[in-house]
């Protein structure tokens, strides 16, 4: 009679329950531990970056002295309202006329631009320009009435300058260009800083550093660290795009349908009738195993005279059966009897037979060739008769 | 749980849906949803493989190389089963079929045949019954397997028992029945008969004729009721393969003939297979018993990666065996072994038994010895020749001993056998 193997559905899930627990735990502790320490920003300049590069010293610096520090590399962070607040603009990304304009219109009490291109310069700070000279790298003096400059007192900058107008803050430059530039309209300030890589974590300790970077950004308790990606609004815009997009959008919907389908032919083709049958195998080795393996070992080691003693004994062996020659036979009798028998000179014969070992390879091939050659005489020599 | 290429083509018709006519995510669900209803409503509806009660009936045994008939008996107390049914062997059993297709009905029964055509000597055991019922709509079903017990003993070949009714001739001459009128060694006393003009008048019995009156003639033929012991070494010099099977195969083809050929010749045959420990044991069985109890027996031993221990050999064979016998054993031709761990114990075997010492040549090696190409095959033919010059030492130095050696290639170590125990019962040595 039959007994069933295997298990049944619920014996199934109770055997699986436990290993579920354990993988959806560990699953679920992974996931969390990593929303919890994720950085909301990277990359340079970055608030959450410990890089040189990065600013995470200054961001820490400004939350001990009381600042709120958010960084987002969201553009809705700044587009939000921004009385009483700080917005802080990285130096990287691309933003269209019409995000600048956004950002312009969230009317920041305090805006903070890095390394700001033209376009960012036309439209929240008009009259700054980009000036096509930079700054070599050196310490400075403020050379300016601005307080923050004035109290943080030297500083090493370099980089991107900036032409002012008149009306505005300019410190840090060679006169004509400057590094910062602050200007002040109906009552909001917007400071434009070249000088990135002086608040970054490699250089902030450096002379003033870090004092007018606290004394530009401090101003408000909250501060919106916001660094520009790669992305902007105007990528949704359909009036921006230039021609028919090259992959339709129904492509991935389809890719996931197909997905499926290759997921349930692949469970239709891929299960077995029933499992591998095991099959206890029998141990293969070849008898002649030994022999070819001493094969191996005469020729490693250039046994010329072992191979030709093996191949002489068995000639002989075949000859002393033949002629009925005794086994203890001398070998000048034997080479005499054989020399009688087949015509050949004894001299040679006793050569082959009981000669020394051979020099080279080649005599013993030729040994070899003329054991061959006499024990098929000898045995056609025998037919014949 | 399985589907089928029907889910499949579901699955793929579903991209042509999303494709066509809805293009979202809802599209991929819809298709999702469906394919997945339609499966489970399928496996919810299938026949329950679990619950298939099973047995088998059949063949036990085959001669290796022929083919062996298993039947499964398949009885379904529940929902119909339709699908597919695997009997599954291990692959040196041999199955020839492909799996069963399966449609049977609440309450009914099928028997299912399975054929199978050993490749190995050896018991094979049945390994599992699988069983995938379909469900009706033909998109996924259930799979589940039993164990279903059953073993086929395939049994050694008997190959050379081509040879046999030649030797049963040779025997025939030596018998009784072409009755000998010459008194000699190996002969024994048959019986009285008058004398026919012709005769051998040396072999007149005077005394019986002076008691009857008329010229008796005694006749003799030879000796019967001897005892012959078949001793397979099964250790690892048995386990080398010559040709395509192993030493020990060829030495049971042997010995099967040497019993077959012995037992018509009114010897008692007894059967050891022995290595360290003993494999396989058969104390004289009765005449007409003989070949299917060698053949059981023999079944099941194989080559065991061990040297053999000649000590419990020559203890063992000695045990078995009461009067003068004939020995004998077949094992490997190893110089060393047989120098080092034969020679040492045999010698109580051999005061009191005649033995015979059979080995399997193996022809490989003069095929090495007559190559001689280049450099590597010289060598190969040196070690040959050396291999074959130490098993010509050996046999000499056993044939001193007082040993019957026979050294023969595969395909003549039977027959070779067989005629040495006819010359032996012919020089009445047994």
């Amino acid at each position: 009679m039959s007994t069933a193997v295997g298990r049944s559905v619920g014996e199934g899930w109770r055997a699986l329950r436990l290993p579920l627990l354990i993988t959806g735990v560990i699953v679920l502790g992974v996931v969390v531990l990593l929303v919890a320490t994720a950085a909301r920003t990277s990359g340079p300049f970055s608030p959450d970056s410990t890089d040189s590069s990065g600013a995470r010293a200054l961001a820490t610096l400004l939350e001990d002295h009381g600042v709120e520090v958010t960084g987002t590399e969201s553009l809705d962070d700044a587009v939000g309202s921004g009385s009483g607040r700080t917005l802080l603009i990285g130096p990287s990304g691309s933003l269209s006329a019409e995000d600048w304009r956004r950002i312009a219109a969230a009317r920041w009490d305090h805006l903070v631009l890095v390394r700001p291109g033209r376009t960012a310069l036309e439209t929240l700070a008009p009259g700054i320009e980009n000036a096509s000279s930079t700054l070599p790298a050196g310490s400075r003096s403020p050379d300016c009435h601005l307080p923050a400059a004035v109290k943080a007192g030297t500083v090493t900058v370099r980089g991107t300058t900036y032409t002012a107008p008149p009306g505005a803050e300019a410190c840090y430059g060679d006169g004509i260009n400057y590094t910062v530039v602050r200007l002040e309209t109906d009552g909001r300030i917007v400071d434009v800083i070249g000088t990135q890589q002086s608040f970054t974590n490699a250089e902030l300790a450096n002379d003033g550093n870090a004092a007018l970077a606290l004394n530009l950004l401090g101003t408000h308790p909250v501060l919106v660290w916001y660094l520009p990606q790669y992305e902007s609004s105007s990528f949704d815009d359909p009036e921006t795009d230039d021609g028919p997009p090259l992959i339709p959008p129904d492509v991935r919907y389809i890719a996931w349908a197909l997905a499926f389908a290759v997921l349930v032919v692949a469970l239709w083709r891929g299960r077995r009738l029933g499992p591998v049958v095991p099959e206890p195998l029998p141990v293969i080795v070849h008898a002649a195993e030994t022999t070819e393996g001493r094969a191996r070992l005469y020729r490693r080691s250039r046994a010329r005279d072992r191979a030709a003693a093996a191949l002489r004994e068995s000639a002989l062996g075949k000859l002393f059966k033949v002629y009925g020659i005794p086994r203890r036979a001398e070998p000048t009798a034997v080479v005499t009897a054989l020399a009688a028998r087949t015509g050949m000179d004894p001299a040679m014969l006793y050569d082959i037979l009981y000669g020394g070992p051979p020099v080279d390879d080649a005599a013993l091939l030729s040994l070899s060739d003329a054991l061959q050659v006499l024990t098929q005489e000898v045995a056609r020599d025998v037919h014949d008769r | 749980m399985v589907v089928t290429g029907r889910a499949g083509l579901l699955a793929g018709l579903g991209v042509l849906f999303v494709a066509l006519a809805m293009p979202s995510w809802s599209g991929v669900g819809v298709v999702v949803a469906v394919v997945l209803v339609v499966c489970l409503v399928d496996v919810l509806l299938a026949g329950s493989p679990r619950r298939l009660q099973l047995s088998r009936d059949g063949d036990n045994a085959v001669r290796l190389g022929q083919q062996a008939v298993v039947s499964l008996l398949v009885a379904n107390p529940g929902r119909r089963v339709k699908g597919l049914l695997r009997d599954a062997w291990p692959p040196s059993a041999g199955v020839q079929d492909p799996p069963h297709k399966l449609d049977l009905p609440g309450g009914e029964r099928r028997r299912l045949t399975t054929h199978l055509v050993p490749t190995r000597r050896g018991d094979r055991k049945a390994y599992r019954v699988t069983v995938r019922s379909i469900g009706p709509l033909g998109f996924a079903g259930r799979q589940g397997s039993h164990d279903v017990p059953w073993t086929v003993r395939a049994l050694p070949p008997f190959n050379s028992r081509k040879h046999l009714p030649s030797r049963l001739a040779r025997l025939r001459e030596l018998d009784g029945r072409t009755a000998l009128l010459v008194r000699g060694q190996g002969t024994e006393f048959d019986s009285l008969r008058d004398y026919v003009p012709g005769d051998d008048v040396r072999s007149i019995d005077w005394r019986a004729t002076a008691r009857r009156g008329n010229v008796v003639l005694r006749t003799w033929r030879p000796e019967r009721d001897r005892q012959v012991a078949i001793v397979i070494d099964s250790g690892r010099m048995s386990a080398g393969r010559v040709g395509d099977a192993p030493r020990l195969d060829h030495a049971m083809d042997a010995a099967l003939l040497l019993a077959a050929l012995a037992t018509r010749a009114g010897d008692r045959v007894s059967l050891l297979a022995c290595d360290s420990a003993v494999r396989a044991d058969v104390r004289r069985p009765a005449p007409e018993d003989v070949l299917p109890s060698f053949v059981n027996a023999l079944a099941t031993v194989d080559a065991e990666l061990v040297q053999t221990d000649f000590r419990v050999v020559v203890s063992q064979t000695l045990e078995r065996l009461g009067q003068r016998s004939l020995v004998v054993l077949l094992t490997g031709l190893e110089p060393a072994v047989i120098e080092e761990s034969l020679l040492p114990v045999i010698g109580p075997l051999l005061r009191r038994h005649v033995v015979v010492l059979a080995s399997v040549a193996d022809p490989r090696l003069d095929e090495l010895e007559a190559s001689r190409a280049d450099l590597i095959e010289l060598y190969g033919a040196a070690s040959a020749a050396r291999s074959r010059l130490d098993r010509e030492r050996v046999t000499a130095v056993l044939t001193r001993a007082g040993v019957t050696v026979v050294d023969e290639n595969p395909d003549q170590i039977a027959p070779a056998l067989a005629d040495t125990y006819l010359a032996l019962k012919k020089a009445g040595r047994l």
